[in-house]
């Protein structure tokens, strides 16, 4: 499932408030590069369930 | 929050999950038309119900809303609360985000309401979480807390503290109505009215739906018939034949709201 921009303007990276947008599968914070993943559309937004996008 | 603890809370709700989604105990209630009383809901706002549960909340509050967020710890919950939701149709503004409630993954000033309603007593850090609802809330934006008020005195308050984590483990504390109002105004939030609101709860119920085995059913039945007249007195225990059928506690609602102006 595709997240539209409406449901990810109140979406922000919890660990640094900054913005985040969809690469992929994952959510990533602009600002940090930690990427969120979806489980069955639904954002999984805890800071220890996130890697560095970099990575994947 | 503590990575452990977290683990812990999410194992205790992803067991019980359907048991809270079906449950009628959350799906209305006197605290709820409450929260709606002092929240003025409107078509104009966008609102976030932290640590949703079953989504009782949610659902409740988002043909009032133009759109709900809701936000839980545990995944297990939020899919049996979508499930609910779309089997029961009519309801297309709730979204679902998992997220920690002190740790929140919204922008500043994203939502006009927010309520968090019988969750804080789960939460390892509350003053955090309510510097986290001060700032996902807009200026000018309402709250609602709602929470088991914990008993002034000091047998009952421990009895109480005692039997809810014989029930569920997760249970950290609850607040007496001076230490919620201290928290609330340390975390620059205007604190406007609180409620107290006794709640009645079905002993076999209330045991079961945090997942408990008939053992420990027992052991809690024995606890309850065992604590003094003054506990017996104060959550009006209802037993027969040496069953707790029903007992009653308190709910203490708050309704808060961030400052219009703030000082930078």
């Amino acid at each position: 499932m595709k997240l539209n921009e409406t449901l990810l303007k109140v979406l922000a990276c919890p660990k640094c408030k900054s913005s985040v947008s969809p690469q992929g599968t994952v959510i990533v914070c602009e600002h940090c590069q930690l990427a969120y993943p979806l489980r069955d559309g639904i954002p999984v937004m805890l800071i220890d369930e996130t890697r560095c996008s970099k990575k994947i | 929050m503590d990575k452990k603890f977290k683990n812990r809370v999410r194992e205790q709700f992803g067991k019980a999950a359907l048991a809270y989604v079906n449950t009628e105990h959350f799906s209305g209630g006197a605290d709820l038309e409450e929260a709606a009383r002092l929240l003025k809901p409107t078509p104009e706002d966008n609102m976030l119900d932290v640590a949703c549960g079953g989504g009782h909340t949610a659902i409740f509050f988002a043909p009032m809303v133009r759109q709900v967020v809701a936000s839980d710890l545990t995944m297990q919950m939020l899919k049996r609360a979508q499930e609910h939701l779309s089997e029961r149709g009519g309801v297309d503004n709730v979204i679902f985000r998992e997220a920690d409630a002190e740790d929140l993954p919204f922008p500043a000033g994203s939502f006009t309401l927010l309520s968090c309603r019988i969750a804080p007593h789960h939460f390892p850090d509350v003053p955090r979480a309510l510097r986290e609802f001060h700032r996902v809330l807009r200026r000018g934006g309402r709250m609602v807390i709602i929470d088991t008020l914990l008993p002034e005195d000091p047998e009952i308050a421990e009895f109480y503290q005692t039997m809810e984590q014989m029930r569920d483990p997760t249970h950290i504390r609850a607040f007496s109505e001076a230490e919620w109002s201290e928290m609330i105004n340390d975390s620059e939030l205007i604190l406007h009215e609180t409620k107290i609101i006794p709640k009645l709860h079905d002993f076999q119920e209330w045991a079961k739906r945090s997942g408990l085995k008939r053992d420990e059913v027992q052991k809690l039945n024995r606890y309850f018939m065992d604590a003094p007249a003054k506990v017996h007195d104060y959550f009006k225990i209802e037993s027969f034949a040496g069953e707790v059928e029903s007992y009653t506690d308190q709910k203490l609602l708050i309704y808060a709201t961030r400052k219009e102006k703030e000082k930078k």
